[in-house]
């Protein structure tokens, strides 16, 4: 995060709010009298809302609902807590069984290839660190939390990877018999994928959402876990590819072939595979979490559409039409990886809308300029607020700056449920 | 009555989020679990005729292929992926048939794949170990390398053979883990078994 330097002409302490890219306090009276539903958010620590926190809680959707429950830093709505808990355990679980599954599957091969897969895990940290870091930044307004992004990889990296290729083992045997084993050399990849892999996926993302109700809640965050949980499991596929790579080439030049496994899964095929994938899946979580689970039917049927796209865009890529050459190739990549920015261009420009729309309430009742307040939406918007207040005022400004967007990505959620 | 209400207001109740929990993880035990076992219960295996031809893949401007010499070979239509590995099986022996791709455009010779293969199978026995290698040719005159391949309890027959340019080849295992010797020797020349066909137009 940058500081720009102190700048004591633009501070004008006596007229919080007024001054152009300053965040007045909400907590005055004009405040209050803006969001009388949200007036229990007031009784937060002063020391919430920095990058990454949970905002200060969900708030009663319709103004029905009780008012939250509060847990260590997760906030829950009363009745989630217990599914929260549990879908941590199925978290956990899950990605333990898929940790000795993998473990199981790869023992043998990181005993003979020491040196390459030290090679390969190299390579796969480093795209891991360049999704992870990608992913987390494209979410519009504010990054999802840290910890809640780390455990969306986690469940790519071991649950889905772990059990997928057990469940595809299992079910490319069948494929053989259905179709015997030269067209299911052919096709089973394309059959088998996106049933197993996709779902092995989406199942992590629904669990997030049971885990962390606060930071899954619409389809934005539905893509951006998606997308967190493909890029996982493309760490660990290629990691097992690159191994299999070496047997596959004869050892005759172990890293050779993991780098250029690696490299042709990356850089050619990288923009179009499972974090593609994952995030138009993820998308239809977000979709029925922002409507706690019980969707009308046009909402249904989006995101089935969405799981259906998502699964549509595996089978075409796995699959032996257009060929192996290079065009064939950079078809399937494009497709996927259009396909993931028509959704996600799609619902970024819904959501920043929204979120905008309340800054630019909350900005008219506090008296700030309508484009002030709309841009605290953007990171960028908020450093330059930030950069035009004295130094020591800035911790508090900051402090109030991500009140504001708390709240207006609770009001977004609530937009989206209305 | 609930739901009633619920259509008079508009406002629909929301759904437990148990329901999502239950349904994301039983598909992680239904994926997982349930497609091994069904293929565990179900037949594995695909009968060949002696007259069939296996394609095993191509690279560079060869294709090659398998003509089993003897009837009652069976492929294992779980280990098999066409095109990259294949699991044969007659009776108590096996024939593990791998479709090499050199990386980088390297031209692979009869002794870099039995150095490789030294390695590649100390993948699943650490205890492997390749004997001394004879030249031997396929039955159309591909030049390669057959010899013992010694795990801790067995002895199988291993074999590499290169395309005639070097830019794909095939290595064989035939063993199995209740075939005897005679049972080896009774079906040993599958291994010479593969034939490289010139590519027309590559």
């Amino acid at each position: 995060m940058s500081h720009a330097p102190h700048e004591p002409r633009k501070h004008t302490p006596g007229e919080p709010g007024t001054e152009e890219g300053q965040v007045p306090s909400q907590r005055g009276p004009d405040h209050e009298g803006v969001v009388p539903e949200d007036r229990t958010r007031e009784t937060e620590p002063a020391d919430r809302g920095q990058d990454d926190r949970e905002p200060a809680d969900h708030g009663p959707v319709g103004g029905e609902s009780p008012g939250p429950v509060h847990i260590g830093r997760g906030d829950h709505e009363p009745g989630q807590r217990l599914p929260a808990l549990a879908a941590l355990v199925v978290l956990a679980a899950a990605c333990a069984v898929g940790l000795v599954l993998l473990s199981t599957n790869m023992f043998g091969a990181l005993r003979v290839y020491a040196a390459p897969a030290v090679l390969a895990f190299l390579l796969c940290a480093l795209t891991y660190a360049v999704g992870f870091w990608i992913f987390r930044r494209i979410r519009p307004v504010r990054a999802p939390r840290l910890p809640v992004a780390v455990l969306a990889t986690v469940w790519g990296l071991l649950a889905a990877t772990g059990v997928a290729a057990y469940a595809n083992t299992g079910m490319g045997g069948l494929w053989g018999q259905i179709l015997g084993y030269e067209a299911a050399g052919a096709w089973g990849a394309a059959l088998t994928a996106p049933i197993n892999e996709e779902f092995l996926k989406l199942a992590g993302v629904v669990v997030i959402a049971v885990a962390f109700p606060h930071a899954l809640r619409g389809p934005i965050d539905g893509f951006i876990f998606g997308a967190l949980v493909g890029v996982g499991f493309e760490v660990t596929e290629n990691f097992l590819y690159a191994l299999h790579s070496i047997s596959q080439s004869g050892a005759l030049a172990p890293a050779t072939s993991v780098t250029e496994t690696t490299v042709i899964r990356v850089v050619l095929t990288g923009l179009g595979s499972h974090w593609a994938m994952s995030a138009i899946a993820g998308t239809a979580v977000g979709l029925l979490a922002a409507v706690a689970w019980r969707p009308g039917a046009r909402r249904a049927l989006a995101a089935v559409g969405l799981v259906l796209l998502a699964m549509l865009g595996h089978f075409f890529f796995d699959s032996p039409l257009l060929g192996e050459g290079l065009f064939g190739v950079a078809a399937k990549v494009a497709f996927v990886f259009l396909s993931a920015m028509a959704v996600y261009f799609t619902i970024r420009h819904t959501f920043r809308s929204r979120v905008k729309r309340s800054l630019s309430e909350q900005g008219k009742d506090l008296g700030m300029r309508r484009s002030d307040a709309k841009a605290l939406a953007s990171r960028r918007g908020r450093h330059k607020a930030l950069a035009s207040v004295a130094r020591p005022e800035r911790p508090e400004v900051r402090r109030r700056q991500e009140r504001m967007v708390e709240e207006a990505e609770d009001r977004a959620a609530r937009y989206a449920v209305n | 009555m609930a739901e009633a209400t619920e259509r008079e207001t508009g406002v629909r109740r929301p759904r437990s989020n148990w329901v999502p929990l239950g349904v994301a993880a039983g598909a992680v035990v239904l994926l997982g679990a349930g497609w091994p076992l069904l293929n565990a219960v179900t037949p594995s295996s695909q009968a060949l005729a002696s007259d069939d031809t296996v394609d095993l893949g191509s690279g560079g401007d060869y294709a090659a292929s398998l003509d089993l010499p003897q009837d009652g070979w069976n492929v294992d239509t779980t280990k098999t992926m066409a095109g990259q590995q294949y699991v044969f099986t007659r009776g108590p022996v096996e024939l593990d048939l791998v479709s090499i791709q050199p990386p980088g455009g390297m031209e692979a010779t009869p002794e870099d794949l039995w150095s490789g293969m030294e390695t590649t199978s100390r993948v699943d026995d650490a205890s492997a170990q390749l004997g001394e290698p004879e030249a031997a040719t396929t039955q159309d005159g591909t030049r390669g390398l057959v010899g013992d391949l010694r795990t801790q309890d067995r002895t199988e027959r291993a074999a590499v053979f290169p395309s005639p340019d070097g830019n794909f080849a095939v290595k064989m295992t035939l063993g199995g883990e209740n075939a005897t010797g005679a049972d080896l020797a009774s079906v040993e020349d599958v291994v010479e078994a593969v034939s490289f066909e010139h590519q027309e137009g590559s």
